[in-house]
């Protein structure tokens, strides 16, 4: 095998994507827990008039999705893509979301807290951006006045949110830890640190496809930055403590013949369940990983994680769809981006 | 409320989760958590604050204080129970009560970093010092001494104004 997986310097094996999420809430409002929903309504009209106005920079990037006006296709699709969290769409009564035209900005408004700010990247991109949710949260700054308070900073709704009421995250995909049993301790020394990982919806979820959320979890008495190198350092630690494992396991037979099997069934199978579809996305991101599939790319795999899921792909089409329809259409999907990238003749019969 | 699993015993954990298209919410006790591959993760600090707050509470002898917030009317208790705060002047009125799980949570009590609009000029200066002193450290680490000696200035220059700061303050109070 060529370079040593553990020499690589892009870290895209590992690091799917960056998330910096802002919490901020409205001096003169209580908290969306107090609120009723005609109070919600007033917040969301004085959140989006800061972003759409005359006055706002940035208004005609962002369009403004009331969020009770949608399809629970669609509000569940905006889960799916993690352009909003799960409890944001249990009741969607007085929230809204503002969402740039490239939809790597979303700013939920009365979900925990009046204002979220989400600011997502792909691969790693901590300085990136936060620069962007910097931005953003300054020129909301200039026109509603935030609940702030010299000893707390940030005030929110929960308290494990105060002070910078910055959640920063990176989305990681290890595949040779969770195999290999070692998440558990991990997780545990990780919350020594400051830090806590997760399943690929946030809080509460499973771990689907091995696909994990790092954040940290201090937000009072340690500056964005701080708390951004920090999340890095442990990062890049926990990024070549995978690699290490991987190396590991990319002899073993039993694991390639796994890799080679999900890579079969991606290819030809017929109907998919979303469960067994994420494992076997997964596995075969584990073989592009350990330089198997050279044909195929990450992007390609982290795109179909997010295509696959039951909601998006009913979006996607345009319509309801039972459950054994989507694992049709899912198994289509699935064939079809891999179709595309062809195996070269030479490496057909490894 | 009983476990979803076993129904036998008391659900302590709520999960949300999108499972073929539907959102889906459970409640598990403990053991139950753990069968499904939710246990791992809720040794954190994260997951607990309700049993923070639950033994916080009693600690304090909840229900005894009928202090209420004047601007949203949350007691103490409706804090503790739900772990959510009802407004930013919660946090002015229940500072005292609030201080023990911010500690416990932050292991800290005292901000750094981004300010907003409002925020007053001595916690503005008071924060720049903390961000240069932390850039000072980055920046002998990695031997860059010609932006180490301008942020040793910088720190300099900004406990002048601190001080000048505080004797305003010390002026208009006596």
């Amino acid at each position: 095998m060529k370079e040593k997986i553990e020499q690589r310097k892009d870290i895209s094996d590992v690091v799917i994507s960056t998330r910096i999420r802002f919490a901020r809430n409205l001096k003169d409002y209580p908290f969306p827990c107090r609120m009723n929903t005609e109070k919600k309504c007033r917040v969301a009209a004085i959140v989006k008039e800061a972003a759409l106005g005359g006055h706002s920079a940035i208004s005609d990037r962002f369009r403004y999705i009331q969020m009770s006006e949608l399809t629970q296709e669609e509000a569940v699709s905006l889960v799916e893509r993690h352009l909003v969290s799960p409890e944001f769409i249990s009741d969607r009564e007085g929230r809204g979301l503002l969402l740039l035209d490239d939809e790597s900005v979303s700013i939920m408004i009365n979900e925990e807290d009046h204002i979220r700010i989400q600011v997502i990247k792909p691969n790693m991109d901590l300085d990136g951006a936060y620069d962007l949710a910097d931005k953003i949260d300054t020129l909301f700054d200039e026109q509603l006045s935030f609940a702030f308070n010299d000893k707390l900073g940030y005030l929110t709704q929960c308290p494990t949110n105060i002070g910078t009421g910055m959640r920063a995250s990176l989305m990681l995909h290890l595949p040779a830890l969770k195999e290999s049993g070692a998440m558990g301790k991990i997780s545990a020394s990780l919350a020594k640190l400051g830090l806590v990982i997760r399943g690929m919806y946030g809080e509460g979820t499973d771990p689907k496809g091995a696909v994990y959320q790092l954040s940290n979890q201090v937000t009072l008495g340690i500056s964005e930055k701080e708390a951004i190198n920090n999340l890095r350092d442990i990062a890049m630690q926990l990024i070549s403590q995978e690699r290490n494992t991987r190396e590991a396991l990319s002899e073993n037979i039993s694991v390639l013949d796994i890799i080679y099997r999900s890579f079969g069934i991606l290819q030809y199978a017929k109907l998919l369940s979303n469960d067994e579809c994420m494992k076997l996305l997964s596995e075969l991101r584990f073989g592009i990983e350990i330089g198997i599939f050279d044909h195929l790319d990450y992007d390609t795999v982290n795109h179909l994680m997010i295509e696959v899921q039951p909601a998006t792909l009913m979006k996607n089409i345009g319509k309801k769809l039972s459950a054994q329809e989507r694992d049709q259409i899912r198994a289509e999907v699935v064939r079809t981006a891999l179709m595309r990238k062809q195996v070269p003749a030479s490496r057909r019969l490894e | 409320m009983l476990c979803q699993s076993c129904e036998k015993k008391q659900a302590t954990t709520h999960i949300k989760t999108i499972l073929n298209g539907e959102l889906k919410e459970y409640n598990l006790c403990p053991e139950c958590a753990a069968k499904f591959g939710y246990g791992s993760f809720f040794g954190n600090f994260g997951f607990d604050l309700d049993k923070l707050f639950g033994s916080f509470m009693e600690s304090f002898g909840a229900g005894g204080s009928s202090k209420r917030c004047k601007f949203c009317g949350s007691s103490f208790e409706d804090i503790a129970k739900t772990g959510k705060v009802g407004c930013s002047q919660c946090y002015d009125e229940f500072y005292e009560e609030l201080l023990p799980s911010i500690q416990r949570i932050h292991g800290r009590t005292s901000h750094t970093g981004k300010l907003a609009r409002s925020a007053g000029n001595e916690i503005r200066i008071k924060n720049e010092i903390t961000q240069c002193r932390y850039e000072l450290e980055q920046a002998i680490k990695t031997q860059e001494f010609e932006k180490a000696a301008e942020l040793r200035d910088r720190i300099k220059e900004l406990e002048k104004s601190m001080k000048e700061e505080a004797e305003k303050t010390d002026g208009k109070e006596g």
